[in-house]
């Protein structure tokens, strides 16, 4: 008898296992809410979106009061979102914000940390979209929005009082082609040149200057480079005996992706494509001679570390601080290590090769057409997107804002420049001028099929950094197989 | 026998037992399939009806991001196999280079490292304990040290290398030795070969080298004639298992290169991943999958058939 009791309580342990198991499997894309309060109480998820008050919302809205009354049915609008620790903190800060303002909207905040574009991917492959999405414009935001599934972004901007295209920055949105915006970034990223304000001192050089009208030709630059680029025997790089082999101090650092070398190729006229969007522009003189600069800062000058010898540079803040480097190109949030790490540096502009120039990265938010609140979800992105909300960001150095009036209001500014370590008495020449006057958007944003192409051109630049050809050469003898991947530019109509 | 009746009685005995038994033997059945249903019921609803719906998949145009698929039939594997996808044949190939060099490795060294722990010595389970840590070690973590340890500048195997005055290398960094790296640096984590190895050793019985003793032959004897036949079981199942995972060598080109330098450890399942993922060519993606899975079935079937040659089972006729 015991025995037969215990197999009737093996089996049901084992038809409950299974029941689990294949249940579990079925709810998940059911669940459109992915909301552990709302699945409580509602085991119809569904049911939550389209307006029918759960009575988790409606315990909400009753805690609301009165005040609440008129201002809509209860709504649920869902997030996702990536970021450091400190970033994501900052986006609750902003959805706290706003579901204070709306009392009838809850925000399900999701912050994928891992695998951000699979997982999404795995979301719309489900149908299952989230209402906003943080997106990197060179990775799945456009294969996305080809497909129509954003929507488009200009018809608020046009319609919304507060935020016209005017009030934001210069190159933080992103148009699938001119007129359908499809994202708007939470604020802009540009490059500059950080240094260590010591080692000039100590080597009685004058450090990069920070306005734009004084920038240092390449000429200047390279002389200064090898200047502070010394070996193992305290000889620098202009000198007779200089060991290449043994640098103990390199000149600057060049990491040796696109968004580092953009900013050279915008400045010398160069571009990825050509004006029509009709020709691959990176295998042009203008393209080639700047790429071609900066590997001989490698490989002729040996004022920069090889990509072997980069993997032994660490984060530009250790790097400046250890001497290791002397000067770094890197984007403008290095400013949050760079001010952590308590030593003397400083930021100034980027050397020229005909003209001042940055190129300008960021995330941005976009809104999936399939969401039933496309108005509230507009109202989130611009909380999102507030930097009063995102001020601990702006005074750390992670993020810039993204209105314009931040800017060149001088309260405003001084908000997130004054008085701060991570803004350093050059950073309003270098970074904030630069970016109103002279910035370029990032190629991700108007080369259409930029991965493809970049697929056949970064094998090429491998040899290039390595000095095993040069940038003619090596560009020249992939360009006709880059050419097949062009398909034109995503800002001419 | 002779007596009808008792003869009677006892196929009627017989009988009835025969239908308990069956009775039995059902509800046996009954009870085998309700406790394995778990693993039954996972394996058709995230094994089989997967593989089936890629096996579809493959023959359509299918993009997640698009919101119609349209079926093309085997057009996928056309533009695979016309050489229009220059970069499949590169990471075909990239992937055959990587096993030929890798499977014999991995056989033969922990062949001989289950040898080695498989002597009476001193301190026998913990080198067992030591060969078999680095398994647990999480492949990113151990791909994050190796990354420092190759390092061709300031990396502990080029220093070494340094100072015995011998050539360095720029191991993961250079097109040349960026395979046999990544081959040195999966090497790290066999011990769970070994362990298999070391079940196969151990059950040899003892007699056998005693004769040998008596015979007077020497330890290359035993190895030669008792050792390798009689694991030649445990060396077809571990070779198999390898030739699978080396094809299906993944976390590696992820971690540590990226598919790089100049796409050269571009193996066919980051490419898959990437035209999966990166791509969103979920379509075509499966049809590289597929490939991938007949070349792994050949090559399983190619072991099999030839297994009977050289595989030997304890109490077999051959």
């Amino acid at each position: 008898m015991i025995r037969t009791r215990w197999k009737h309580v093996s089996m049901l342990l084992v038809l409950l296992l299974t029941t689990v198991t294949v249940l579990s499997a079925c709810t998940k894309s059911d669940n459109g809410n992915g909301n552990a309060n709302t699945a409580q109480t509602n085991t119809d998820s569904k049911a939550t979106s389209s307006n029918n008050a759960s009575g988790n919302e409606a315990a909400d809205n009753a805690g609301a009061g009165a005040t609440n009354a008129g201002n809509g049915d209860p709504i649920t609008l869902r997030l996702t979102a990536w970021g450091a620790p400190d970033e994501v903190a900052a986006m609750k800060v902003a959805i706290a914000k706003y579901e204070k303002a709306h009392t009838n909207i809850k925000v399900d905040f999701q912050a994928i940390t891992a695998d951000y574009d699979t997982k999404l991917t795995t979301m719309v492959a489900g149908n299952d979209e989230p209402d906003v999405a943080m997106m990197e414009s060179g990775t799945i935001a456009y294969p996305l929005a080809e497909q129509g599934k954003f929507l488009n972004l200009q018809d608020f901007l046009d319609k919304d009082g507060e935020i016209t295209p005017d009030a934001l920055v210069p190159n933080i949105t992103y148009s699938a082609e001119p007129g359908n915006v499809i994202g708007v970034a939470p604020g802009p990223e540009t490059f500059a040149l950080f240094y260590n304000e010591d080692v000039f001192k100590d080597a009685g050089l004058t450090p990069p200057p920070s306005d734009a009208s004084e920038a240092w030709t390449w000429d200047q630059f390279v002389e200064v480079a090898k200047k502070l680029t010394i070996d193992s025997k305290g000889r620098n790089a202009s000198e007779e005996g200089f060991d290449p082999k043994n640098i103990k101090q390199f000149g600057v650092n060049l990491p040796t992706w696109w968004g580092v070398y953009s900013n050279f190729i915008y400045s010398n006229g160069g571009d990825f494509l050509s004006a029509d969007g009709k020709t691959l522009g990176l295998n042009q003189p203008e393209a080639v001679e700047a790429i071609q600069k900066l590997a001989d800062l490698i490989n002729v000058d040996h004022v920069a570390p090889s990509p072997l010898q980069a993997k032994n540079i660490p984060g530009t803040n250790v790097a400046l601080q250890t001497k290791k480097v002397a000067m770094a190109f890197d984007g403008q949030w290095a400013s949050t290590g760079l001010a952590q790490s308590k030593f003397n540096y400083n930021v100034g502009v980027l050397p020229i090769m005909k003209s001042p120039m940055t190129t300008v990265v960021c995330g941005m938010f976009s809104i999936f057409k399939s969401s039933k609140h496309p108005q509230e979800a507009w109202e989130l992105l611009k909380a999102l997107i507030d930097p009063e909300a995102s001020l601990d960001l702006l005074t750390a150095g992670t993020w810039m804002p993204s209105h314009k009036d931040w800017y060149t209001d001088a309260d405003k500014l001084a908000k997130w420049t004054e008085n701060l370590p991570s803004r350093p008495s050059g950073y309003k020449g270098a970074v904030i001028d630069v970016l109103l006057s002279h910035s370029h958007p990032t190629p991700t944003a108007y080369v259409k099929n930029f991965n493809k192409i970049m697929d056949v051109i970064n094998p090429a630049l491998d040899k290039v950094w390595l000095g095993k050809q040069t940038a003619k050469d090596a560009l020249d003898a992939v360009a006709a197989k880059a050419q097949e991947q062009v398909q034109g530019r995503r800002d001419v109509g | 026998m002779g007596i009808p009746a008792l003869e009677g009685h006892s196929a009627l005995e017989t009988q009835a037992l025969r239908k308990r038994k069956h009775a039995r033997e059902r509800k046996a059945l009954f009870y085998g399939l309700l406790f394995t249903s778990p693993a039954i019921l996972g394996f058709l609803i995230f094994t089989l009806g997967p593989m089936i719906a890629s096996f579809y998949l493959s023959l359509t145009d299918y993009n997640v991001f698009k919101s119609n698929t349209t079926f093309i039939g085997f057009d996928n594997y056309a533009k695979l196999f016309s050489g229009e996808d220059d970069l499949f044949y590169q990471s075909l190939g990239t992937t055959f280079y990587f096993v030929v060099l890798r499977v014999p490795a991995v056989i033969i060294i922990s062949f001989f490292m289950a040898l080695l722990l498989n002597m009476n010595v001193k301190g026998r389970s913990v080198f067992r304990t030591i060969i078999y840590l680095p398994s647990i070690v999480p492949a990113v973590a151990s791909s994050m040290i190796w990354l420092w340890l190759l390092n061709p500048d300031l990396g502990l195997v080029n220093s070494v290398l340094q100072k015995l005055h011998l050539p360095t290398s720029n191991w993961l960094f250079g097109e040349s030795s960026v395979i046999p790296s990544i081959v040195l640096t999966s090497l790290w984590g066999i011990g769970g070969t070994v362990i298999i190895f070391l079940a196969g050793l151990s059950g040899i019985p003892k007699q056998y080298y005693e004769a040998i003793d008596v015979d007077g032959g020497n330890w290359f004897h035993k190895l030669r004639h008792i050792t390798i036949p009689m694991v030649t079981p445990t060396i077809f199942f571990n070779t198999i298992m390898t030739i699978i995972g080396s094809f299906q060598v993944f976390s590696e080109a992820y971690i540590l290169t990226q598919g790089g330098p100049n796409n050269k450890s571009l193996f066919f399942v980051f490419y898959l991943w990437r035209t999966a993922f990166r791509d969103t060519e979920m379509g075509y993606a499966s049809a590289l999958a597929w490939v991938l899975f007949i070349i792994i079935l050949i090559f399983t079937v190619i072991i099999f058939k030839t297994s009977k040659s050289w595989v030997h089972y304890e109490g077999d006729k051959a």
